[in-house]
Formats: C-alpha cells, sequence, structure tokens
C-alpha cells in the first residue's frame, strides 16, 4: 500500500478508536432516554459473579432469576429478556462498573438485577443513578450502601436484604443469648465486608460484657495454622465473616486439628452447604430456608423442575423477590405512561411504592420509608448438621 | 488492632508454631529446589515455577476425584494420597519438559532478559489457562473427610501439643523427597553430570556430557517436586488458579536466603522461610507475614546476596 494508504487508514483507526472511547466513556457520560413500548420486549440485566470464587453466588442467583422472569412476566403482561453481567470477585469491585456501562448502554435495560456484592454497588451506583437505571441487589449487604453520611450508593439503589447493621447485631446477640458466650475472637481479612461486620459484632458484644479477641489476616490466606495457634483455649466462638466458604471449612478443621474447642460462626458470605459443612459450625444469612415456608412451596417446587441437579440455597429467592420488585415496578411505570415508559426514572420511583402481601421469603414485603432497605427484615441464624445440611436455630 | 502475645514464654505456643513452620517451610523447600535446580544449571529464574506447583494440586484434585472423592475413595487412604502425589509429579514433570522446549531452550543463547520475559509469560499462561479451563473457585480436597476425620485428629503428642497425621505426612514426604533428591544429584551419573553442568556448562559439554539431556532432567526433578508441594499444600488448605504467584515468590525467596543454586540451601531456606512465617503469624501479628517475607529477601539481596550457602560471584579483572 503506498504512503498515502497507510496514512488514510491511520486516521480511520483514530477515529473509530476515538468513537469506541466515547461509546465507553467515563461514569458521567448518560445515555439519551429513549421511550420504551412496553408492549415490545424490554430487557433485564443480572449483575452477579457467575465465574471465580463467587461464582457459586452468581450461578445460584441466575437460575433464580431466569425463572422469575418466566413466571412474573408472564403475570405482569410483559416480554422480558434477562441479561447476564459476568462481575467475578477476583477481578475487584471496579468490575461492576465496567458491566454496568454495557447495560446503561443499552436503551431498553430498564432495571438492574445486582449488582450482587456490595463493593460492585459502590462501584457502579453512581453510573446506574445517572442513567436512571433501577438497580435492586438481592445480596449486596454492606452497611455502609445506605446508611451513615456518606452514603456508597445513590436513592437509585434498593436491596430486598437487610444490611449488616443487622446482620452483625444479630451474630452478637445470637451468640450472647442463646450460646452464653464469654470470649469471641473475631477475625477480619481487611476488606470493607469482614471489617464492618466485625465492628458491628464486637461493638455489641463489648457491651454485652463478652471478652473479645480481635485478630485480622489477608484475604489472600489459605493456610490459618498461625491464626489457630493465637485463638485462645477457653474461646468459645470464632466469628469468621470471610466470603469464600471453603476457607471457613479449613479454619474449623485447622481448629480441630489444633485441639481448640470454639465453634466457627460465618456470616452470610459463608454460606454454602457444599462447601462449609463442618457439623456444629454456625452460619448468618439474609434469607431463611424457604422450603419451610408454606406459601412458596409451589415456587419452589417450579424452580426445582427447572433445575433438577441444583441445591436450594439462600441466595437464590431473594433474587427471585428483586425480580419480583423490579417487573412490578416496570409495570406500574408501564401503566402510569399509558402502555410507554417514556424515561428510565420512572421505573426507579415505581421501585420504592412496591408493596407485596406475600412475598417468597415468607410474609409482606416493602422499603422502609427511610432508606431503599426493606422494612423489619432480619438475618436467620444457621447451625450446620451431621448430614451437612443447615438447621435454622435462631 | 491485634492482641498481642503476652509476656510470658508459652511452651505449648512455641511448639505449635514450631510444627507449623516445620510444615509449611517444607513445602517451600520443594518449590525452592525447582528453582535451583534449574539456575544452578541454566541461570535462569523460572517464574513458570510457581505455577507449576498450582498445576500440581489441581492435578492432585482431579485424580483424588477419579478416586472416588475423599468421601468414599475406592482405594485406601494411604494409597489414595501416593496416587494423587505421584499424578501429580508426573504431570508437571511433563509440564516441566514441555516448559522447558517450548518457551526456554530457543532463547538459551539469546540475552539473558528474554528466557526470563519468558518465564513471566508461561507464568500467565498457565494461571489464566487453568483458571479458563477450571474456574477461579477454590478446590478443596476436603482431606478431612478421609477416614472419618483422622488424619486431622489422630497422631502423637509433644506435651499438650498434638501433631496429627496429615502433618506427619507432609513432613516426611517432604524430607523423603529432598532426600531422594539429594542422592540422585549426588551418587548418580546423570546427578554428577547436572553438578559438572552447573560448575560450567562449555566444559562439560567439551567432555561429552550431554548438555540438553541434564536440563531436562533438572526441570523434570524440579517439577515433579513442585507438583507434589502441590499436592502437600493443598490437603490442608483449599488451592485455585492464581495462588501459583505469591508460592512461586514465596519458593522463589527461600531459593534465596539458602542461595540460589545450591540444593542444600534449598531445603535450609525453605524450613527458615516457614519458621519465620509461622512465628511472625504467632508472636506478631499475622498481617505482618508475607511483608516480613519479602523483607528478608530484600535484605539479603543487599547484604548477603549469595544467599546463606551459595558462594560469592568473584570475577576477574
Amino acid at each position: 500500500m503506498k504512503g498515502r494508504g497507510w496514512l488514510v487508514l491511520a486516521i480511520a483507526a483514530l477515529a473509530a478508536a476515538s468513537l469506541a472511547a466515547t461509546a465507553g466513556a467515563g461514569s458521567s457520560t448518560v445515555t439519551r432516554s429513549q421511550a420504551v413500548n412496553c408492549k415490545g420486549t424490554v430487557k433485564l440485566a443480572i449483575v452477579t459473579p457467575l465465574t471465580g470464587g463467587g461464582g457459586f453466588i452468581g450461578q445460584e442467583q441466575l437460575t433464580w432469576a431466569k425463572f422469575g422472569v418466566k413466571n412474573l412476566a408472564k403475570k405482569y403482561g410483559l416480554k422480558v429478556q434477562l441479561l447476564q453481567g459476568d462481575t467475578p470477585v477476583e477481578k475487584g469491585p471496579g468490575e461492576g462498573l465496567v458491566v454496568a456501562q454495557k447495560f446503561i448502554a443499552d436503551a431498553r435495560v430498564l432495571a438492574v438485577i445486582g449488582p450482587a456484592t456490595s463493593g460492585g454497588v459502590a462501584s457502579a451506583s453512581s453510573a446506574l443513578h445517572a442513567a436512571g437505571i433501577a438497580h435492586i441487589s438481592p445480596s449486596a449487604t454492606r452497611t455502609s450502601l445506605t446508611q451513615g453520611s456518606k452514603k456508597e450508593a445513590t436513592s437509585s439503589f434498593f436491596r430486598v436484604v437487610p444490611g449488616d447493621y443487622i446482620q452483625g447485631p444479630t451474630d452478637a446477640n445470637y451468640m450472647v443469648d442463646k450460646l452464653k458466650v464469654k470470649k469471641v475472637v473475631l477475625i477480619d481479612f481487611q476488606e470493607p465486608y469482614s471489617v464492618g461486620l466485625a465492628d458491628a459484632a464486637e461493638g455489641v458484644l463489648k457491651k454485652k460484657g463478652v471478652t473479645t479477641v480481635r485478630q485480622s489476616t489477608s484475604v489472600n490466606t489459605t493456610d490459618f495454622s498461625s491464626l489457630v495457634t493465637r485463638v485462645p483455649s477457653d474461646a468459645d466462638i470464632v466469628f469468621f465473616p470471610s466470603q469464600q466458604p471453603a476457607d471457613a471449612q479449613t479454619f474449623g478443621q485447622q481448629l480441630l486439628e489444633q485441639g481448640k474447642k470454639a465453634k466457627v460462626f460465618g456470616g452470610d458470605g459463608t454460606n454454602s452447604p457444599a462447601q462449609f459443612k463442618l457439623t456444629g459450625s454456625y452460619v448468618s444469612n439474609f434469607a431463611p430456608d424457604i422450603s419451610g415456608i408454606a406459601s412458596s412451596k409451589a415456587l419452589v417446587d417450579g424452580w426445582k423442575k427447572d433445575n433438577p441437579s441444583a441445591q436450594l440455597g439462600s441466595f437464590g429467592p431473594p433474587t427471585y423477590l428483586a425480580v419480583e420488585v423490579a417487573l412490578n415496578a416496570i409495570k406500574k411505570a408501564c401503566d402510569a405512561g399509558k402502555g410507554t415508559i417514556k424515561n428510565r426514572k420512572d421505573v426507579v420511583k415505581n421501585v420504592k411504592k412496591i408493596s407485596l402481601k406475600t412475598s417468597i421469603l415468607g410474609g409482606p414485603f416493602r422499603f422502609s420509608t427511610k432508606s431503599n432497605d426493606p422494612l423489619n427484615a432480619k438475618f436467620y441464624i444457621f447451625q450446620i448438621q451431621s448430614n451437612g445440611t443447615y438447621k435454622l436455630v435462631g | 488492632m491485634d492482641t498481642l502475645v503476652p509476656l510470658g514464654f508459652d511452651v505449648d505456643q512455641f511448639t505449635q508454631l514450631t510444627l507449623n513452620g516445620l510444615t509449611l517451610g517444607s513445602v517451600y523447600a520443594l518449590i525452592a529446589l525447582g528453582y535451583s535446580l534449574v539456575y544452578g544449571i541454566l541461570k535462569l529464574l523460572n517464574f513458570a515455577h510457581g505455577d507449576v506447583f498450582m498445576v500440581g494440586s489441581f492435578i492432585g484434585f482431579g485424580v483424588l476425584q477419579l478416586l472416588g472423592g475423599s468421601a468414599d475413595p475406592v482405594v485406601p487412604t494411604w494409597l489414595l494420597l501416593v496416587l494423587i502425589t505421584l499424578a501429580a509429579m508426573a504431570g508437571c514433570a511433563v509440564l516441566g519438559v514441555a516448559i522447558e522446549r517450548f518457551a526456554y531452550r530457543p532463547l538459551r543463547d539469546a540475552p539473558r532478559i528474554a528466557p526470563l520475559i519468558s518465564a513471566l509469560g508461561v507464568s500467565f499462561f498457565l494461571a489464566y489457562s487453568m483458571q479458563l479451563l477450571f474456574g477461579a473457585e477454590q478446590r478443596d480436597y476436603d482431606a478431612f473427610s478421609l477416614s472419618n476425620g483422622a488424619l486431622f485428629l489422630e497422631g502423637f503428642n509433644i506435651g499438650n501439643v498434638r501433631v496429627p497425621l496429615l502433618r506427619i505426612v507432609i513432613i516426611v514426604s517432604a524430607f523423603a523427597l529432598m532426600a531422594v533428591l539429594w542422592m540422585l544429584v549426588t551418587q548418580t551419573r546423570t546427578g554428577k553430570a547436572m553438578q559438572a553442568t552447573s560448575y560450567d556448562r562449555e566444559a562439560a559439554a567439551m567432555m561429552g556430557i550431554d548438555i540438553d539431556r541434564v536440563i531436562v532432567f533438572a526441570f523434570v526433578l524440579g517439577s515433579a517436586l513442585a507438583g507434589a508441594a502441590g499436592v502437600l499444600f493443598a490437603l490442608r488448605a483449599p488451592t485455585f488458579a492464581s495462588i501459583g504467584f505469591l508460592a512461586g515468590l514465596k519458593g522463589f525467596t527461600a531459593a534465596v536466603i539458602g542461595g540460589i543454586g545450591s540444593v542444600p540451601g534449598a531445603m535450609a531456606g525453605g524450613l527458615i522461610l516457614g519458621f519465620a512465617e509461622a512465628y511472625t503469624q504467632g508472636y506478631i501479628s499475622t498481617k505482618w507475614s508475607d511483608l516480613l517475607v519479602f523483607v528478608i529477601l530484600i535484605l539479603f539481596m543487599l547484604f548477603r546476596p549469595q544467599g546463606l550457602f551459595g558462594k560469592a560471584d568473584i570475577r576477574k579483572v
């Protein structure tokens, strides 16, 4: 190719790169809102870790999101397409924003289920808010997302599960009231989730006169031998708010190996019967075992029929609830706009107003008037049985 | 803030931490040996070595599943452990040969930076390939389920400290492998050829030693040891695709401490590093142990770059 030809090619490439950069520009870019005809296909996106260490959460949430869309789209008279965005925890919280950008650019995406992780919400909420997209998380529990003077999430963020400001005190009160603990070791992993949860629990324990021992280790630690050595032999419980259930299992085994009597008490991040199955350990989670809720039996049976080899867990049902909230809000926005949603923000306004008489998690559901957290939500405590099942104890 | 150990020496705690250090150090020593074997002959830092360790842990996991898993294995526990270790060693030996053949041999006469960059490339290639193939989630051998937890709950006592069977298996296996390596290097023809090649490659070639064969043998040995280390490590802690980077760095640090290129140095360096980590975690803070490891590396590079057992590099001017 002659010199001029190369020059033309270079300029064209530069122009294309500039266009691409503009299209994928930072969080301040807002797509021009387009009216969406509710008779056409509307889009819902789920943003969750589908691969990586947290993939077990995302895969469970995805099965329930698909089931929710299949069930509820008919109920609300909508045609819904579910899009998926993978945010592996190993890529860090910033991946939430990267994935969110993709959905922001699609004018037919009216709501996002997620991001699943608190870090992902903190990263993506401003961009989603600027684009007027409601984002409803079934699992992001960090307190500072919706509480405090410097909230990390925006007013377009909602969650259908309670925050850690409830989980920490719930766990601590259970330890004191039911387990009658005298000494508790609390471990954090030098990242916001575990530090926040450990702080919240420690505050309550100290107020109630329990001796606390605080330890900290890197989130990359997999051999906890020397950390276990530091656990006092008279400690009753080790509070272990890891986001890796396999680490909770390893830690518990190493406690037994070194002859320590303390039991492991994990947070919702360790909730995985397949990976954390040490008999006698405790786990807290934001959803009950819905197989025990009579009003949800039909839904559970329907989900099992679609997913015969999957195990019923605690991360999926809140996802179904998040989908129900989203589609209900979309339907209300469609009705208000007489078959057209002129602006995605109309969906956000309607999410806040959602009130369900019965939700899949049992009982009624609506958002608190003071925040976008669920009203009167609670955490549940499970104890791991010898057959590996999680029994509800508190 | 961590609660510091109160003043007053606790014998049981010291014993437990020493046991922790010995267990960890044995694994580091096996990794470090691979670095030293290759560096001794090729003067190449094989940064892919940590990822060979990672692949070994995955091979062990795969064979464990094929043999029925920990909950219901089709062979006795002792045989299961032997088989998964041998499989990992064999698999990693083959991998080591492939890495040498395709990533390093073509660059043997290139400037030294070239094989170093190739080594980094292989490291990333292995880590991301494994992640793509098997996902990034942790894989747990679940050794606790073997023989109803016997590996963790049975053993013998030193004072009030229990020494579980699993720790005995890891430490004895690691030392046995080190002993076999030492015999191979010092008592066999090929081992002596390796030593000659490490002193002077050109002179060794002139003496009729097949250099290519010696180099391949070094990679076979080093990689097999890394595979074994992968299995021994994963029996106590979950493994995952990105574990090789930090494990490799620690193995490299151990090799430097002992004297890179020195086989006894690598063994000693691994144990020293294991003890340093365990005592730091036990007596100071678990947050500082990784930091300490790299502080030690820097101090050795500054004040004793030849390591404890290595010889200072004297150049005639």
